[in-house]
């Protein structure tokens, strides 16, 4: 009976956390990518909320019917902003730090600014649960890990199998690294640093965008303001929790959706504890995600200080630094 | 050279003038530049609202009339500026050693907290209840940044993500605290913290603006001295030019960047106290901080850290704020005003990058056989 309970509630903990974290996981390859190329994009959060409003307004005032082309089309409005993102960074070479949070407030406000009709619309046009010839149906424990809709595989697998076979399997990806760890060295071999820096961060938006169009096309799914909640800074956790290896943004990105489920599924069924009632059990348990994630930061950097061998978890070399050939 | 010196100089390659690097940028025209980006900023921001409709310039003229057409304008505007100031000048504290508190709403919302704590739980002079609770902001503000400060400086993890990633729990604590533990059970439509009976004495003149401006003013001018005269500003300038150097000066490096990164926590943990014992903002609730540590952080960067700066950044951003509050009658969000902070924000960082390039007059022997272009780049390149 007990045991009952505890499989129901794992269940459903781990049914809910994979979709919840999907938008962290989409958020955290996309500034991976950028990151890996040396560019740091602090606004993870204001194109979070870009991709997600062009979704709405594709799917409520453009009538899109397709949530794949409502999300390309939040995806292309994010890669927008990341491309002014990327020429002031990159091709200017202003400041990563402040350019990046120009983007976090700026795609806030715009976001919120564009959404301020449509709060509370909800979406119909919505992705569709894979479940072929109905494998899934009357079987709890598979349907907790696997029905879920198209994305949900993208970002969990297709993303990061991709990203890390470029990576770390191709002569791309090499350079990639380089443009990253070592920009003087690819320019040096005849890598354009700033054609691939620019790229690479154009398209890392247009994955976060993807992210935003995620949340409003399946897992909220309505507009609301601030749609992202704090979810891309939880991103740029994550890749620093996962050492800008695509593999472990996974764990990453699922440790924090496991806390938002637990968050919602107290709720939802109202536990408490002896010594704390079931509201203010809730109002602790949603503190929890962002403690846990500044704890998963400080893991990576506490084992390296504290003598563990840790492989390569150290950021890019080149992370945040312009790259100008005249000063190298 | 970057694309669009490349341009300027492709374009200046037909004049008798060409662009060239600076080898040194003078800190008086940095802020110059600096300022610019942020006018042009605007200037881009009108245009823009040109464009989907809105008359740019009424709109202007508006939240003109509106700060500095009547006393409760000015007064607004002051208001405003005590917590962007305090939040503003923490962050400046931590940017002269290149450390980037992105937390300070957050320790802006515990100092906060902490002085609700104290306020509504505690008997006795009004005085010395208020003595109180800035102590408890104070300590708050700091213990806030506590971690990332730690990590930081033993470490070396990045304090960007972790002061952020703490607002958000901060921000939930404070919704708890109003909902919940500290809630006033009276007031059944405004969920907020009881009510703290205390607060600070107003300006002589003024209808609600209280002595707490004056507290931001003197923390800056302390804040101005220490790193004019004192070796501990020296120390903390050299460690925000170069680490290492800093290192093998026998600069404690690690320790500063702890204290420093306490005492940014400590200012905006007090910001937090003196928002709080305003007249009508004696209670909290989740919407207490509307933004605040990030207004101080465009404070902060506009000034470049200079302090007075801050000072003069901190009302312009108030007054900003304040006109949005003011332009949400005239059918435009108060989202815009987070809109309009970004293109702000960009045209700083612009502005800093114009700011080491000069134009100067070609003279011959610049030009002995060499392409324009190639001339305004050579000479930086054999330099370095």
């Amino acid at each position: 009976m007990i045991l009952a309970i505890i499989e129901n509630a794992f269940l459903s903990l781990i049914g809910s956390a994979i979709p919840a974290s999907a938008v962290v996981m989409l958020a955290a390859t996309g500034a991976m990518l950028g990151e890996r190329v040396g560019v740091l994009n602090l606004g993870q959060e204001g194109l979070i909320g870009i991709g997600a409003v062009y979704s709405v307004i594709a799917v409520l005032s453009w009538g899109v019917e397709s949530p794949w082309l409502a999300m390309l089309i939040g995806m292309m409005a994010a890669a927008v902003a990341g491309l002014i993102f990327a020429v002031c960074v990159v091709a200017f070479r202003a400041s990563q730090v402040l350019v990046g949070l120009a983007l976090a407030l700026g795609g806030i406000g715009l976001s919120n600014q564009l959404g301020v009709n449509r709060n509370g619309t909800p979406i119909q046009t919505l992705f569709r649960e894979v479940n072929p010839g109905g494998v899934l149906d009357n079987n709890d424990a598979l349907s907790a890990f696997f029905f879920h809709d198209p994305v949900v595989y993208i970002a969990y697998v297709g993303l990061p199998v991709v990203l890390y076979f470029v990576l770390f399997r191709t002569r791309h990806g090499m350079n990639m690294k380089a443009v990253g760890e070592n920009p003087a060295a690819a320019d040096a071999v005849g890598v354009s640093v700033t054609g691939w820096r620019i790229f690479y961060s154009v398209l890392g938006a247009a994955l976060t965008g993807a992210g935003g169009a995620y949340m409003v096309l399946s897992f909220t799914p309505t507009w609301s303001p601030d749609i992202a909640r704090g979810r891309g800074w939880v991103a740029l956790a994550v890749v620093i929790f996962a050492g800008w290896r695509p593999g472990w943004a996974v764990a990453g990105a699922l440790l924090y959706g496991s806390m938002i489920s637990l968050d919602t599924t107290a709720q939802a069924r109202g536990w408490g504890l002896p010594f704390m009632g079931a509201s203010d059990l809730s109002f602790f348990l949603s503190m929890l995600p962002y403690v846990v994630t500044l704890v998963a930061i400080l893991i990576p950097a506490g084992a390296v200080k504290l003598g563990r061998r840790v492989r390569s978890t150290a950021a890019p070399a080149a992370l945040a630094i312009p790259y100008s050939r005249e000063e190298r | 050279m970057t694309p669009l010196a490349s341009i300027a100089s492709a374009v200046l390659s037909v004049t008798p003038w060409r662009l060239e690097r600076r080898l040194e940028v003078d800190a008086k025209r940095a802020a110059l530049t600096r300022i610019g980006g942020a006018v042009g900023a605007m200037v881009v921001v009108g245009i823009l609202l040109l464009l989907t409709g809105r008359n740019a310039f009424l709109i202007f003229w508006q939240a003109l009339d509106a700060i500095f057409g009547r006393q409760r304008g000015i007064e607004g505007v002051a208001l405003r500026g005590i917590p962007i100031l305090m939040t503003a000048l923490g962050v400046a504290l931590s940017l002269r050693m290149k450390v980037w508190n992105i937390g300070s709403d957050g320790q802006f919302l515990m100092g906060a907290l902490a002085a609700v704590g104290v306020g509504i739980h505690m008997d006795g002079p009004g005085w010395l209840v208020l003595i109180l609770m800035a102590a408890a902001a104070t300590l708050a503000g700091a213990a806030w940044i506590l971690v990332p400060a730690l990590a930081r400086a033993y470490w070396d993890v990045n304090e960007i993500i972790t002061t952020l990633l703490l607002n958000f729990v901060a921000l939930q604590l404070v919704t708890w605290s109003a909902l919940g533990f500290w809630r006033d059970k009276e007031a059944a439509v405004i969920q907020s913290t009881r009510e703290v009976p205390f607060t600070l004495p107003g300006l002589p003149g003024a209808n609600s603006v209280t002595i707490a401006l004056l507290v931001p003013l003197a923390i800056a001018a302390v804040l101005w001295w220490v790193f004019r005269s004192t070796s501990i500003g020296y120390e903390i300038d050299i460690i925000g030019g170069n680490p290492r150097a800093a290192g093998f000066a026998g600069i404690a490096v690690r320790r500063r960047i702890l204290i420093v990164m306490l005492f940014t926590g400590a200012i905006a943990g007090l910001g937090g106290m003196l928002q709080l014992s305003a007249p009508g903002a004696q209670a909290m609730n989740a919407g207490f901080s509307a933004q605040f540590g990030l207004s101080g952080f465009i404070v902060a960067a506009l000034a470049g850290a200079a302090f007075w700066g801050v000072i003069g950044g901190g009302l312009f951003i108030a007054s900003m704020f304040y006109a949005g509050i003011v332009l949400q009658t005239k059918g435009l969000s108060v989202y815009i005003i987070f809109a309009i902070y970004g293109v702000i924000l960009t045209g700083i960082a612009l502005g800093e990058i114009a700011a080491r390039y000069r134009v100067v007059r070609r003279d011959s022997a610049d030009e002995s056989g060499t392409a324009a272009g190639q001339a305004a780049s050579a000479p930086q390149g054999a330099g370095s």
